[in-house]
């Protein structure tokens, strides 16, 4: 790892102050706790010549709204979000998400912001050695090489899959990224947040260079879904998702699902919505057909490559057994 | 100092009836426990000496290419660097990913610097077509790649046993006949501390002293005396603990060679351990294999015909693997035909790992056994035993059949099938190792304050050899564990073995019994004045000697010992018939299938060994367990990656290369089967690792009648073997 100056600004409009206004290799990034950030200094993919802490902006904190809305500051680590009773009660696919994530090491040095600006685990692109369009490069390894967790959809030029657990199950429930910068402060939704590789290669996300993360905010969930994350781990101990599923039904008082959210994690470079999934529970009981259905129309756009063909048939399986779970 | 030659020998060391122990044969904590769990214990790694170096190798990333240049020029003038040094010159070949792929080595002052001159150094270099996959290794022209200057091909000798004509004959009048081939891939040891040395150098007239994380303390000062310029005798090498080894650290390998030459070449003491992916680069592996095994039984289950057709792919190195039938027989064993051959890549060779060679054939070998018991309708267990010569596994295969509910399962001579997609199954697996015995020697000496040092240059990999060091010791002198000092792991102390082939029990444990059972000798000789009985009628026991037949005559330890005028040493030696080395075992794993994920999850596996007495029966279920964890993790995870467009490794790293953690741990027991009385000892390091994986993969296969032919047994080879690949 190259050295690095720590900035430990006291307020948002100084830490902005010290991000650059256009991306490069060695500018100066965000830390929060830092169990992405350092690894990728560690691997030589960026030399961030400075890391901007957030610790002493107070983004800690948790709120929820008289309506049962939740809004996370950036720097709230995950462990929190796994043990916190109030996100059990009331959202407990986000509390899922969380104790899915990493180890309980990472979890508890890992925050909801470097949760959800993580970079991609793709092989290449962590292997010190390889050049890719990711780091600059010309050429996607992955494509024609090794790409059993690539996505298998939305990939191209680059194929690598999104691994935030955090992500996939936000963009599920709705949720809100607030976004600090020079201007000020802007509101994105989550599903807005993530570009996928044909917009952009040197970063998965909208925010630029000089912006930062400052808090998420989730809606009230309405008050009959029942919602859940399902994640496979390839190794249970501490691993990425070969593919994850969030899921949220809403039914009626004669058991028929009037509302469902479906969204896909590590199988595509961003969370990936799948609304014809959603469609095909709408006006259903909540049995095997239906959850048959949603399976297979969820993969319809798949797209896979040479060795993730298999995450084809593990979409439609965990979203079989997470819609199960519901019932 | 006296020596034990002073009383008569009364008789010969034994290790007497398993009712009269008082130490061995039970469970005995590990002596270095408390230092290992509180961090108090210094392995190699942790060594720290005053003006230490920092030594790192440049490794090149991808296997084969022809060196442009190599420019240390930036990296030489870097703070804290005090050493750089080139391997390769311009022109020079780099042949295959592996110790020939060492580029460089540098020695700072500090880690971080060695790190940073290693990024500073620049390399230009003509990559060449990778052959890292045995598909590549056997296209045609491909590039020659084998370690040998004068090798014309990628495709070593064929080893060809049997008839063909023969095998194929018998298999045409078999009742059942199944055929499959088997993907293995390359497994790494991953020993929890990385391979290295700390070198301390030394003037000429005095000795080196290296730290070294080896399975051979007595070894390694020969394998350095070149490097060091001086003779074995004047290099002393220390593992006072030591993090795993698995049959990769045998010699000091480039790594030590290098920590040696920086050393001598700065005159002071360097570290050099290698990081993790120079570790899964340079440091060896367990062979892979392609196997396509044909087997064929008549209507009873026996076997009476087989083929084996076999390449072995240990990079540039043979790889193992036994010749079939393994383990089991066949009725005619002139119906077995065999030809094994190796193919090379330009990948770092294989060495010996746990029971080289033979995970990989009892892979194919227990999926052929299940395949034609359920052709034939015939009970898993009782196919094995049909088959297997040795009543020893036929009791062992009952006793963990019993133990992981067999009896109850519901279908034992069929594949059952998902409900719902789930589904659960069961599978076993056989073992044998032969662990040898050989020469190896132990000091113990007596003070007359009491305390009590058995000594001996062998090394604790990890397995429990230090206690019984003490233990062996404190069962003969009637003493506690706590009461002996054992002292291993320095090249100055009397030799023993290099720990490899499961010998290290078997050769050491005799000597020093054989040196306990002199020192005893030596204090009863000066006993017969004391207590007026000869030597050889004397009960120790409980810190007391006293008269057999007569307690009423009788001393304390300590007042024994008062009777020595210096201090007594007994040497001891290898004993032959203290040891034999053949032992069995058997597995069963129960797991979980979810076919519509492809999950699998191990709930139980079940093991029994024999091996004659077990010294410590804690450190006995220990290896036996992780034997198991070992190969849960080689079955169901464990996989390299190399990318076959420009060579990298990918799994350079415990993210990628994917070892079991605390959440696969299924339930487990571990059987010591005691319906073995022999009277003597060996090692049990290899047994337990062989048949885990086949268990379970016989287990998938019982539960929802996918047979998988690949490891590891993830969710993509689950789901393609049930529903075929997209």
């Amino acid at each position: 790892m190259k050295d690095f100056d720590l900035k430990l600004p006291d307020t948002l409009e100084a830490a902005v102050g010290e991000l650059p206004a256009e991306y490069s290799r060695d500018g100066a990034q965000v830390l929060a706790g830092g169990q992405d950030i350092v690894t990728v200094m560690k691997d030589d993919i960026e030399q961030p010549a400075a890391l901007v802490s957030l610790q002493r902006l107070g983004l800690d904190g948790m709120q929820w709204d008289e309506r049962g809305g939740l809004t996370i500051g950036a720097t709230v680590t995950i462990q929190t979000l796994a043990e916190e009773a109030s996100i059990e009660r009331g959202l407990p696919a986000l509390r899922e998400a969380a104790r899915s994530v990493g180890s309980p090491q990472i979890r508890s040095q890992g925050t909801l912001g470097g949760n959800l600006n993580q970079r991609p685990r793709c092989p290449y692109y962590r292997h010190p050695s390889v050049s890719c369009f990711k780091k600059g490069g010309s050429v996607c390894l992955a494509e024609f090489g090794f790409n059993k967790y690539a996505a298998i959809f939305g990939g191209g030029p680059s194929y690598y899959s999104h691994p935030s657990d955090l992500a996939t199950v936000l963009v599920m429930l709705g949720a809100t990224a607030t976004i600090a910068g020079p201007g000020g402060e802007r509101q994105v939704p989550l599903a807005e947040l993530y570009v996928l590789p044909d917009q952009a290669l040197d970063t998965e996300t909208v925010l630029r260079p000089d912006e930062i993360l400052t808090s998420v905010s989730i809606p009230a969930p309405a008050a009959d879904a029942r919602s859940s994350y399902l994640k496979y781990k390839e190794r249970a101990s501490y691993d990425f998702a070969l593919a994850a599923v969030a899921v949220s039904v809403n039914r009626g008082d004669d058991g028929v699902v009037t509302d469902a959210r479906v969204v896909l994690g590590g199988v595509a470079p961003k969370p990936w919505e799948v609304p014809a999934a959603a469609a095909a529970l709408v006006g259903k009981a909540m049995a095997p057909e239906a959850w048959t259905a949603a399976g297979e129309a969820a993969v319809a756009d798949a797209d896979p490559l040479e060795h993730n063909g298999y995450k084809v048939h593990l979409v439609k399986g965990l979203l079989f057994r997470a819609l199960e779970a519901l019932v | 100092m006296s020596s034990s030659s002073r009383g008569a020998q009364a008789s010969e060391p034994s290790w007497g009836k398993r009712s009269d122990l008082d130490v061995l044969n039970r469970d005995i904590p590990r002596v270095d426990g408390p230092v290992k769990a509180t961090g108090e214990a210094i392995y190699t790694h942790d060594v720290r000496l005053p003006g230490m170096l920092w030594a790192r190798v440049l490794v090149h990333p991808v296997p084969r290419a022809e060196i442009e240049s190599i420019d240390l020029e930036v990296a030489s003038e870097m703070p804290g660097v005090v050493y750089v040094e080139a391997l390769k010159e311009p022109g020079d070949a780099v042949r295959y990913l592996g110790d020939d792929a060492v580029l460089a080595v540098v020695a700072a002052e500090t880690p971080d610097q060695a790190a940073d001159a290693l990024r500073a150094i620049k390399v230009k270099a003509r990559r060449l077509a990778p052959v890292v996959t045995p598909a590549q290794a056997l296209e045609d022209g491909a590039p020659v790649v084998s370690r040998r200057r004068d090798a014309d091909s990628n495709v070593g000798r064929a080893n060809e046993r049997g008839d063909e004509a023969v095998a194929d004959a018998a298999l045409a009048g078999a009742v059942a006949v199944v055929e499959r081939t088997f993907e293995i891939p390359i497994q790494h040891h991953v020993c929890l501390e990385t391979h290295g040395h700390v070198v301390q150098p030394a003037p000429d007239d005095e000795q080196v002293t290296v730290y070294a994380s080896t399975q051979s303390v007595g070894g390694t000062p020969r394998g350095l005396a070149r490097t060091l310029g001086r003779d074995a005798s004047k290099i002393r090498v220390l593992t006072p603990h030591m993090g795993g080894g698995f049959g990769s650290k045998f010699g000091p390998g480039l790594e030590g060679a290098m920590a040696a030459r920086v050393a001598d070449q700065t005159g002071r003491p360097v570290h050099l351990m290698l990081t993790r992916s120079d570790e899964f680069a340079i440091a060896g592996n367990r062979s892979g294999s392609r196997q396509t095994l044909k087997v064929g039984a008549r209507s009873d289950g026996r076997l009476v015909g087989l083929k084996l057709d076999a390449d072995k792919h240990g990079g540039v190195s043979g790889g193992s693997l036994p010749g079939p039938p393994y383990i089991y027989t066949v009725a005619d064993d002139s119906a077995v035909a065999s030809r094994i051959r190796s193919v090379f890549t330009a990948t770092d060779g294989s060495r010996a790992m746990r029971a080289p060679g033979h995970p990989q054939a009892s892979f194919a070998m227990e999926a052929a056994v299940d395949e034609l018991a359920y052709l034939l309708g015939i009970d898993l267990v009782e196919m094995r035993i049909r088959n297997l010569d040795s009543e020893v596994h036929h009791r062992q295969l009952r006793r963990v059949a019993e133990e992981i509910g067999w009896g109850e399962h519901p279908h034992r001579d069929r594949p059952g099938r998902a409900e719902n997609g789930r589904a659960v199954g069961i599978g076993f697996g056989v073992s044998v190792w032969g662990p040898g015995g050989r020469s190896s020697r132990c000091d113990v000496t007596i003070r007359p304050d009491g305390s009590v040092v058995s000594a001996t240059a062998t090394q604790d990999l990890g397995t429990g050899a230090r206690t019984y060091v003490a233990a062996i010791v404190a069962e003969e002198l009637g003493l506690a564990v706590n009461m002996i000092e054992a002292r291993i792991g320095d090249s100055d102390l009397p030799p023993s073995v290099t720990s490899g082939g499961s010998v290290t029990t078997g050769s050491s444990a005799p000597a020093i019994k054989d040196a306990a059972h002199k020192a005893r000798e030596g204090l009863e000789a000066l006993l017969v004045d004391v207590l007026e009985a000869p030597v050889g009628s004397y009960v120790w026991r409980n810190g007391q000697v006293s008269v057999r037949g007569d307690s009423t005559r009788s001393l304390p330890w300590i007042a024994v010992c008062a009777l020595l005028r210096e201090p007594l040493l007994a040497q001891g030696e290898f004993r032959d018939f203290l040891h034999e080395g053949r032992i069995h075992g058997a597995q069963a794993a129960k797991v979980e299938v979810d076919t519509l994920t492809g999950r699998v999850k191990v709930l139980k596996m079940v093991a029994c060994q024999d091996q004659g007495l077990p010294l410590n029966r804690l450190a006995l279920r220990s290896q036996i367990n992780g034997g198991m964890v070992q190969a849960l993790s080689y079955g169901m995870l464990e996989q390299r990656v190399f990318d076959e467009q420009d060579g990298f490794l990918l799994s350079d790293n415990l993210d990628l290369y994917k070892i079991a953690g605390a959440q696969e741990m299924p339930e487990m027991v571990a059987l010591i089967d005691d319906e073995d009385e022999r009277p003597s000892v060996c090692g049990m390091a290899e047994a337990p690792v062989i048949p885990g994986h086949s268990a379970i993969a016989g287990a998938i296969h019982n539960a929802c009648g996918a047979r998988l032919t690949r490891m590891p047994f993830t969710a993509d080879n689950v789901l393609e073997t049930l529903y075929g690949k997209i």
